[in-house]
């Protein structure tokens, strides 16, 4: 049982101290003696209480407060107002694997990790062969982890995670983790978890996971509860937010990073299909980067191009109209759209490096690195993954036609 | 077990009960730093050794022979270890506790657990130094064929004195450089001038002597002064534990005290400021 209320944190912008040794002395004086920076709430009001045995989920946008509201309930930070109780022995899992040591062996890690995240030693003992196992680490054991594999690293964190047995739980979406086959070991560990009964606040960005988990989620948005409900609901509500906000559009034209004078860029903004300005894609959702360039002399044909790569920086393509003669860039401004189709993307943050050149002879006139980025969630859930963040291995995410030919084998 | 956040109430000291259900992590967090102090050196533990070995040695070659430092007949190398232990000790806790809140602010910015077990575990650590030079002073004792002044009991008394103000000191560097980072840069001059304002290779009365009255009392502000010096004296009977030593007492318990207290004040937005 938890009970939540009128929570809120204060942060104050600019550090706490105040002094930037950049800036001048008497500037330095001055912010000292003002105090500190100024103050803003990242999340206030928020009022809720899960009930015992219930996975509760908290979804919101980037800088809803989640992150904020998950450290306060975690106990990593205290509220600047408002109580909240909490019935249980909790643990709270934002990452896997805090506080190990690469000098230590595995097995020194798995107790330091375990007492860390508020078992006994005796606990642990008692679990040892069971986690070992279950991370598949089995034979490294006495090894130092700094000669792990990041991926045997994160299995052997992920194992000791996977077996406290807290009767209330806080997680994070971080936690699918490794490679296909411990993801799915590990995610159908956390279900055996989240339905063995617990009560589970579970903070997540990924609405298939929310849908198939939780039994009622809430809402944040900018710091506050915008609504609490059944998770259907809210998750519906979330996403017709995300198509409607209105972020505006980027103004590039002052941006220095400038070849020549013949041609800029102008205003960048991502766009859903009704031309919304949008700031997350759903996998499965038509949406468009939209480019306004400014053609200054008619020499050139600067065309735009986009190159698109993942949070990894692997480059995924680059496209551009430049090959298609119907578009004349003529002196003046021109808005293009480049539309990316459903299912190609994904799951992640995709940035975009926009650039202008004119091809017949090549000239690149600009290009702006990283300009634009967009979150590109999941949206279709599925029950055999209900918490793996539908990361599917891969660069791309095709949705490709299966056929099935039940002919017997000759 | 019931866990209840209150933003308008909080409690001026540690929860000593909170502190007691997570004691195995405090074994385990000593633990580890031992066995990573050690890892991968080729001679291991005898590090521990040679470390208050050299510095007997070159202190007893400085004071000892070039100052010529009067121990009221006392070897000199024995006299120095005395001091050399209890110093050693309260510089490692200054240094390591002081440290240690920012050396895991990994740990604290992802997990709960009370904080004050970050510093407090560190000074469990530096007590392998203080017994490897406490072994050392033994041999001593052995070598010059001398036994120690009846009243040794009471030099128990002073080293717990001695790990008090270590403690304190170490609590309070380590809650300050979470908002002055600066300080990690101090501690290292604090200790290296510690060691000639503390009565580590002399005789306290050798400074005091003809000082006045109040300048004895600054003197003995210093925790470590009069703690070092009646901790010798318990010992060897050197030196004399009384006039304005009392003052490090007082000094010391305050310095906890005061260290818990605000500790605890920055305990609350230490994953804030990491």
């Amino acid at each position: 049982m938890i009970t939540v209320q009128g929570i809120g944190k204060q942060y104050r912008l600019g550090g706490a101290a105040g002094i930037d040794p950049r800036d001048s002395l008497m500037n330095n004086i001055r912010a000292v003696l003002r105090g500190r920076g100024k103050p803003f709430w990242a999340i206030r009001n928020i009022d809720f209480t899960v009930n015992e045995g219930e996975v509760f989920g908290v979804i919101g946008r980037n800088g809803a407060g989640k992150s904020t509201l998950l450290k306060v309930l975690s106990r990593i930070t205290v509220p600047t107002e408002g109580r909240f109780v909490i019935e249980g022995r909790l643990s709270s899992l934002l990452e896997v694997g805090t506080g190990f040591h690469p000098d230590l062996s595995g097995r020194d890690n798995v107790y330091l990790n375990g007492t860390i995240l508020g078992m006994r030693r005796a606990e642990v003992k008692a679990k040892f062969d069971e986690i070992v196992e279950f991370s598949g680490v089995a034979r490294f054991i006495d090894t130092p982890v700094k000669r792990y594999s990041s991926g045997q690293k994160v299995r052997l964190a992920f194992a000791v995670a996977a077996h406290l047995e807290p009767e209330v739980l806080i997680i994070d979406e971080v936690l699918a983790v490794g490679d296909m086959e411990f993801q799915r070991k590990s995610m159908s560990k956390m279900k055996d978890v989240a339905l063995s009964g617990r009560t589970v606040i579970f903070v997540s960005h990924n609405m298939g996971a929310v849908n198939g988990l939780c039994h009622r989620c809430l809402l944040l948005d900018q710091g506050g509860v915008e609504m609490i409900g059944h998770t259907s609901d809210v998750t519906r509500r979330y996403l017709e937010r995300s198509a409607a906000a209105g972020s505006s559009r980027k103004d590039v034209s002052q941006h220095p990073h400038q070849r020549d004078d013949q041609a800029r860029l102008l205003y960048l903004r991502w766009v859903d299909a009704d031309r919304n300005t949008i700031d997350e894609a759903r996998v499965t959702q038509r949406f468009g980067l939209e480019i306004v360039h400014e053609v200054r002399t008619s020499d050139v044909r600067p065309h735009p191009v986009v190159l698109i790569c993942n949070a990894n920086g692997d480059q995924i393509f680059t496209t551009t109209p430049g090959l298609d003669s119907a578009l004349n860039y003529a002196p003046g401004t021109h808005t293009t759209t480049v539309w990316f189709p459903p299912d190609l993307l994904n799951v992640g943050t995709i940035y975009a490096t926009v650039g202008l050149v004119t091809w017949l002879p090549h000239q690149p006139h600009q290009s702006l690195e990283n300009i634009m980025s967009i979150e590109v969630l999941d949206d279709t859930g599925s029950p055999t993954f209900p918490l793996a963040n539908q990361r599917l291995d891969g660069i791309i995410r095709p949705n490709l036609r299966w056929e099935v030919n039940d002919q017997p084998v000759e | 077990m019931r866990i209840e956040v209150d933003a308008k109430r909080w409690r001026w000291l540690p929860d000593l009960r909170e502190f007691y259900a997570y004691r195995d992590l405090f074994l385990v967090l000593a633990y580890r730093d031992l066995q990573v102090r050690y890892a991968q050196t080729v001679l291991g533990i005898v590090w521990a050794v040679v470390q208050p070995c050299a510095t007997l040695v070159v202190m007893t070659l400085v004071f000892g022979r070039a100052v010529g430092v009067d121990t009221s007949g006392i070897p000199y190398p024995l006299f120095a270890i005395t001091g050399i232990s209890a110093w050693t000790y309260f510089a490692f806790v200054m240094k390591e506790s002081g440290g240690s809140l920012i050396a895991s602010q990994e740990m604290v910015r992802k997990v709960y657990f009370p904080r004050l077990l970050v510093p407090v575990s560190k000074s469990a650590v530096g007590i392998t130094d203080l017994v490897v030079a406490l072994a050392v002073m033994v041999v001593l004792f052995f070598h010059y064929g001398m036994a120690p002044e009846p009243h040794i009991v009471l030099a128990l008394f002073y080293l717990f004195g001695i790990m008090i103000s270590a403690l304190g000191v170490g609590i309070w560097v380590s809650a300050l450089t979470i908002r002055y980072r600066d300080l990690q840069h101090v501690v290292p001059f604090a200790i290296q001038l510690g060691l000639f304002l503390t009565p580590v290779a002399y005789t306290a009365g050798a400074v005091t002597g003809n000082l006045p009255g109040w300048m004895q009392a600054v003197y003995f502000l210093n925790p470590m002064a009069g703690l070092i010096e009646g901790y010798r004296w318990c010992l060897l009977g050197v030196g004399d534990p009384g006039g304005w030593c009392w003052l490090s007492f007082v000094s010391s318990a305050v310095l906890l005290l005061s260290s818990f207290v605000y500790f605890r004040k920055m305990e609350r937005v230490v994953a804030d400021l990491l």
